[in-house]
């Protein structure tokens, strides 16, 4: 099924939120359910790394700072993966907003890059182009 | 059932390490071989001797698992000069270390929590982002009482959506006047005043707000 | 449902009151409850506030956030099964068949033996289903060494586990041929496991956050620590972690209780998924990497 295909359909892009606030994670889910997105959370790397290698996802965001393991790591370790999943689109999502931070993220292998604090429209928007959808 | 063989329960390879002294495991933390700082890491949990020796090999240690077990052990001794050990690997521009650094500390409360008031008052504003985090296991009225003096004054809305996080869990309605102070100031900022309501609600027990 | 009405002098507990016990319990857990799910937690959190006196739910919380009395222990057990059962969790069982054990001979000689470790193995109904899934579901089982070692905290259920006598309830998930295969039928709802099976296993002492008692356990390839690392504090978790890495082979796994994740417990281990299970990886040798 291509992207606009699923767009257009009845399915719902599965979004995974990774932060370990709670209230980043509380944010982030209503202004995606309220777009029309599923939504599921975890709170570090380690916890992504479970849920994406247990269900398909269209799109992580992914924040740096978390106990554990962090994004930046996290995004590392999923690129290596052998499988489907290493293609997974990110989002990444921080508190940094230094060139040097925006190229570190890059480099792990981040699609996207957005400096908190960020409005609903916003996210939305970004999410809805990373994962495929049309805006 | 002969084929579900009874072994020995050690492991010929599994020989119980002899006790030794400090120096021969302080030593061991400076060995080219990741697997003995490992091992000297975690045989010099707890003992405050070691402290000094501990917090040398951190800023050398380049293997995540030995650096883990070197805070590890550092955490596990508690006092002030291992919180001052730990301190600067809060700016440390590799975020696994930073984090890494953030959790030893938050295992120390009693010890942490006299240096928080420096933390809040850093330059650094990522510093004061992870400082925040320092508090989540104070009890309720010191976590309430340090995150508003920080709230009171601090401008960065990534400073105080991180002090915000925590009073969600910890504070108690000593914080309510403060907080709507802060929702307030970043009125026009997204997600702060979204933080700010749901940490009320979460603080009053109030039905049904909070949400929106 | 129709949820009860609550007597006046009964402590009150707000939507957002639970909702502050979730996302709690969620952080220091994983553990995860669905909006669906909430009116079960009212329910067991009223539990919990009466039994331990509490007159408000601010003060209960204070008390679960210091662990007061292994209050989370009480609470995280209010919400789970806590019997202990043959082929209980028994798609880990499977997944140690089908997928574990296989990747875990890659590594090794013919010759040498296969460790599995049950820790806590409390009265053995764990290693004992070990043993008996292995006979009974993975073929090459008469090829190899097989070494199965219990070990618990507490020397009367190791005592327990080695006269290997249970009741009818922790056969329920048996098949009856099973039963008769390796149990004897002592009447009065009691079986023993057969002296074969018994011999079978070993049982040892051990304390996971004491590095001493763990030292003597060496070279597992796959581990199955379930349901205590959940209502282990901070430091204990990370001592036990680095314990557990000490007694593993490179490449060994380890199994945690369905309710438990590595993300809150150590960042030493690797994820696996397998069909049956996710399970965690002590990475191979030479792995260390920046």
């Amino acid at each position: 099924m291509t992207q606009s295909e699923k767009a257009s359909s009845a399915i719902r892009m599965q979004v995974l939120i990774v932060d370990d606030s709670a209230l980043i994670r509380l944010y982030f889910r209503q202004a995606l359910e309220g777009a029309g997105f599923e939504v599921e959370q975890a709170i570090n790397g380690i916890e992504a790394m479970e849920k994406v290698l247990a269900e398909m996802f269209d799109l992580a965001i992914v924040d740096v700072n978390m106990p554990k393991m962090d994004g930046l790591s996290f995004i590392r370790k999923l690129r290596r993966n052998g499988s489907d999943v290493a293609a997974l689109p990110i989002l990444m999502v921080t508190t940094e907003a230094g060139q040097k931070d925006i190229e570190e993220a890059r480099a792990a292998g981040a699609n996207f890059y957005l400096v908190k604090p960020i409005s609903e429209t916003d996210l939305v928007r970004y999410v809805a182009a990373l994962a495929g959808v049309g805006a | 059932m002969p084929l579900v063989k009874r072994g020995n329960p050690t492991s010929p390879a599994g020989a119980t390490p002899a006790h030794e002294g400090i120096a021969s495991y302080t030593s061991a933390l400076a060995n080219p071989d990741p697997d003995t700082r490992w091992t000297a890491a975690r045989a010099l949990g707890a003992r405050a001797e070691a402290v000094p020796a501990l917090a040398a090999a951190l800023s050398t240690e380049g293997v995540p698992r030995v650096r883990e077990a070197i805070m590890t052990a550092l955490m596990r001794v508690g006092d002030n000069a291992s919180v001052a050990a730990l301190l600067p690997y809060m700016r440390s521009q590799d975020a696994s270390v930073r984090s890494s650094a953030i959790e030893a500390l938050q295992a120390m409360p009693d010890t942490i929590q006299p240096f928080m008031a420096r933390l809040f008052q850093d330059d650094d504003t990522d510093v004061r982002i992870l400082a925040s985090e320092l508090a989540r296991n104070l009890p309720a009225d010191d976590a309430t009482r340090i995150l508003c003096a920080l709230l009171q004054d601090e401008q960065h809305p990534n400073v105080c959506a991180a002090a915000i996080d925590v009073l969600a869990e910890v504070g108690t309605s000593a914080a309510v006047p403060v907080l709507r102070a802060c929702a307030q100031r970043f009125s026009q900022m997204p997600f702060l005043p979204f933080a700010v309501s749901l940490a009320i609600a979460r603080i009053t027990g109030s039905e049904g707000s909070g949400m929106e | 449902m129709t949820r009860p009405e609550w007597p006046a002098h009964v402590v009150p507990i707000t939507p957002d009151d639970v909702r502050r016990l979730c996302e709690f319990l969620y952080r220091r857990t994983g553990m995860l409850f669905a909006d669906d799910k909430r009116y079960y937690i009212d329910r067991r959190l009223a539990e919990r506030i009466v039994a331990t006196g509490s007159l408000s739910f601010q003060s209960y919380f204070a008390m679960l956030r210091a662990d007061a009395g292994q209050e989370i222990e009480h609470l995280v057990n209010a919400f789970t099964v806590n019997e202990t059962y043959f082929y209980r969790e028994e798609h880990q069982l499977r997944c140690m068949t089908v997928d574990l054990l296989t990747n875990v001979l890659r590594g090794k000689n013919p010759e040498e033996p296969i460790r599995i470790w049950s820790i806590p193995c409390s009265t053995g109904e764990e290693p004992y289903s070990i043993a008996m899934w292995l006979m009974e579901n993975w073929s090459p089982v008469d090829d190899y060494n097989i070494e199965i070692v219990g070990s618990d905290i507490d020397t009367r259920v190791l005592k327990s586990a080695e006269e290997g006598v249970y009741g009818e309830r922790a056969l329920l998930r048996l098949p009856k041929a099973l039963i008769d295969r390796y149990f004897q039928n002592l009447g009065s709802g009691r079986y023993q496991i057969d002296e074969g099976l018994r011999e079978s296993v070993q049982f040892t002492r051990a304390n996971l956050i004491d590095s001493e008692s763990m030292a003597a356990h060496r070279r597992f390839d796959i581990v199955f620590c379930r349901n205590v690392l959940i209502y282990f504090d901070d430091a204990s978790r990370r001592i036990a972690a680095e314990n557990l890495y000490d007694c593993m082979r490179s490449g060994g796994y380890i199994c945690l209780g369905h309710s438990e994740t590595m993300s809150r417990i150590s960042s030493l281990f690797d994820v696996s998924r397998f069909s049956d299970a996710i399970v965690y990886q002590k990475p191979q040798a030479n792995h260390d990497a920046k």
